[in-house]
């Protein structure tokens, strides 16, 4: 075979091969009109070579936008540099169908463009060449990756608003469940309490008529103790009666058995508030007392409070509250305490302040302490899960976002008012009925 | 850094190939965007890897900025990457004959059009000073409106380190304003400084 190619075959060939090329070909001069055409172009754009050679680029194809690709070529002219179009930023130059009229995608092909500059006699650029290749296969799969890559990114969102909610939601149960726990075990050590107590109330009066009894005996026969004859026997009686110091002791057993009973009172006091705090017979929603709520939950961290404030109570008259009256008393147990570790002891005893008031068809409990306050950024966290400022062992940073949930259950909200080195108020806001809606 | 890999005698070739060509381009693209520009007297400097992304971001100044790169390609091969101010480019739409409103696409096509138009005239009349051929590959999208610290990460960079030319553009009474950047790698230097030596015989 020849090798040495005749120059005018590999002209033809080269003719016939940017006619063939699955690229669109075509070249214009400095005015515009169409100097190369080839079939690519001519399939997809519906003319021919023989209608676009010689005519005028933008008049064969009005839609262009003639301004900016005039200025494009210019350039192109004028520097000598290859210039491009890119399908992402401007989908395509001329309007062609896409090769899909089956199964779909886009309307139109995608096209990249690169304008080449073509020196046909040595110096001056004569002809620019654009080169258009079909880019409509990647931009569908492009927009198929972006579309996964966005669901992808919006499930991972969801996923990690799931984790976060989860894991608040593990923390506040455990955080109830402690609670709840408390409760049960108050409330069984006030039953077990009450037996015994029941008996020792019921001996008490027994005990106490029968000394009554017998004091009343011994006063008779002090009167009698005149009438009696036997010398020896009435100086025994004397002995006895200075040794014993029976005096005193006929004052002082009245008063013992008081003691006692005042003693039995407030046991019964005691066991009757853990009962009414923990609420563990009713975990369903009632109507309750909340000023009868608050006063039980402070006899329930008294100790807490009696060395360190002076409680100070404002309590409105409140109608019954329909309410989950244990979680409530939970959340004034959390202020109550919140409050008391607020206080400045180098200030001496601090003083809380409990009050109660209702309002429409609302009534508000309110905790204030003259304690040291809270800063912006506490005020800001402060229902944070974990948030706390209190040492390691102190406070875990459960107490208000539970109360804050507890709150929201109730349909209710939690104000705030705090100014650092004065002191600190919360007023819990529950409606007094529960709306219908279930949730 | 001082510039090591290329002789003293190379550096003071290449600013002056550097200085004639932009004055060639100055007036290359003035033809095609109708206006005068202003070209900066070309800086020559060497940085290791780690510091061309500081090296940007300190052209870029304080705020929001963009970056388009273009590789060039030939006995002379690098990346050209032209550093525009947050949108200071928009305000080239109507000499480009971009229309009124711009939009998300359109201002990046835009930094596209702008950047190839300044690579192209400006490394293409350093490439004819030095009598060799480059190519340039289409441009592309570096970074879009970002600080000026994050628009090239310093572990993308493979060479270890570069030769940068650059070069300010401006045009009066416009807010536009640019910095063009041509980054040559250690390894591709040596062909740079044979054409630099071709350049300094040829005088
Ligand atoms: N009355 C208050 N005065 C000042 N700061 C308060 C008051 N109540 C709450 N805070 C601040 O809010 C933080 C969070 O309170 P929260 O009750 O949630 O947690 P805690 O008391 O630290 O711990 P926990 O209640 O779990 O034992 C507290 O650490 C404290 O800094
Ligand atoms: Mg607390």
């Amino acid at each position: 075979m020849d090798t040495a190619a005749d120059p005018g075959d590999s002209c033809a060939l080269l003719a016939s091969l940017v006619e063939r090329l699955d690229v669109g070909i075509f070249a214009v001069d400095r005015s515009g009109t169409v100097a190369l055409w080839n079939s690519f172009m001519a399939i997809h754009s519906g003319k021919s070579s023989t209608d676009m050679l010689g005519q005028n680029l933008f008049a064969m194809f009005p839609e262009l936008p003639r301004p900016w690709l005039e200025k494009k070529l210019e350039s192109v002219f004028v520097l000598g540099n290859n210039a491009f179009t890119l399908w992402d930023l401007r989908p395509y130059l001329f309007r062609f169908a896409n090769n899909r009229p089956i199964t779909g995608g886009l309307a139109e092909m995608r096209q990249n463009v690169t304008f080449l500059p073509l020196r046909l006699s040595g110096g001056e650029v004569s002809l620019v060449c654009g080169t258009l290749f079909d880019y409509t296969d990647t931009a569908i799969a492009q927009d198929k990756l972006h579309d996964a890559i966005a669901a992808l990114h919006r499930e991972k969102d969801a996923q990690a608003q799931l984790i976060a909610k989860l894991e608040t939601a593990q923390n506040q149960l455990l955080q109830s469940e402690k609670m709840a726990s408390i409760g049960q075990l108050a409330a069984g050590v006030a039953h077990e309490i009450n037996n015994p107590v029941g008996f020792v109330n019921s001996n008490l009066q027994t005990l106490k008529k029968y000394c009554q009894q017998m004091l009343q005996l011994i006063t008779v026969y002090q009167g009698a103790e005149t009438h009696i004859a036997d010398v020896e026997l009435r100086r025994e009686i004397s002995a006895l009666t200075q040794a014993m110091d029976v005096d005193f002791v006929q004052e002082d057993l009245p008063e013992l058995i008081k003691e006692s009973e005042d003693g039995l009172v407030r046991i019964k006091k005691i066991v009757a508030d853990l009962k009414d705090f923990s609420h563990v017979d009713q975990t369903d929603w009632q109507y309750a007392d909340l000023n009868a709520g608050l006063d039980a939950t402070l006899n329930v961290v008294w100790n807490e409070v009696k060395y360190k404030a002076t409680v100070a109570k404002n309590y409105g008259v409140l109608p019954p509250v329909e309410c989950l009256a244990a979680q409530l008393n939970q959340v004034f147990m959390n202020l109550i305490i919140n409050a008391v570790q607020a206080l400045d002891e180098s200030k001496g005893m601090g003083t809380i302040t409990l009050s109660t008031g209702h309002q429409d068809d609302w009534v508000w409990v309110e905790v204030q302490d003259n304690g040291l306050g809270m800063s912006e950024e506490t005020r800001k966290r402060l229902f944070e899960p974990f948030f706390t400022t209190k040492p390691v062992g102190k406070g875990t940073g459960l107490g208000m976002s539970v109360s804050y949930n507890i709150v929201q259950k109730h349909h209710g909200r939690i104000e705030v008012d705090s100014v650092p080195g004065e002191g600190t108020r919360f007023r819990v806001w529950v409606p007094v009925k529960q709306a219908l809606t279930v949730d | 850094m001082t510039i090591e890999f290329i002789s003293e005698e190379q550096r003071e070739a290449l600013q002056e190939v550097a200085n004639i060509g932009m004055g060639q381009a100055g007036a290359s693209i003035a033809k095609v965007l109708g206006e005068f520009v202003e070209l900066s007297v070309p800086q020559i400097s060497a940085v290791g890897a780690a510091g061309i992304p500081a090296a940007l971001a300190a052209l870029a100044g304080d705020g929001i900025a963009s970056a388009v790169r273009q590789a060039f390609i030939g006995e002379l091969r690098g990346e050209a990457i032209v550093i525009f101010a947050e949108h200071s480019a928009d305000d080239l739409a109507a000499l480009l004959a971009y229309g009124d409103a711009l939009d998300g696409p359109a201002s990046r096509e835009l930094l596209l059009d702008i950047s190839n138009v300044l690579v192209g005239a400006c490394l293409g009349g350093i490439a004819e000073l030095l009598r060799t051929t480059i190519g340039f590959s289409a441009p592309s999208l570096l970074a879009d409106q970002v600080a000026s610290s994050q628009l090239l990460r310093a572990d993308g960079i493979s060479a270890r380190c570069a030769l940068l030319v650059e070069v300010r553009f401006g045009i009066e009474k416009r807010v536009f304003r640019c910095h063009l950047v041509m980054l040559m790698p250690d390894d591709a230097v040596a062909a740079l400084r044979r054409a630099l030596d071709r350049f300094v015989e040829e005088l």
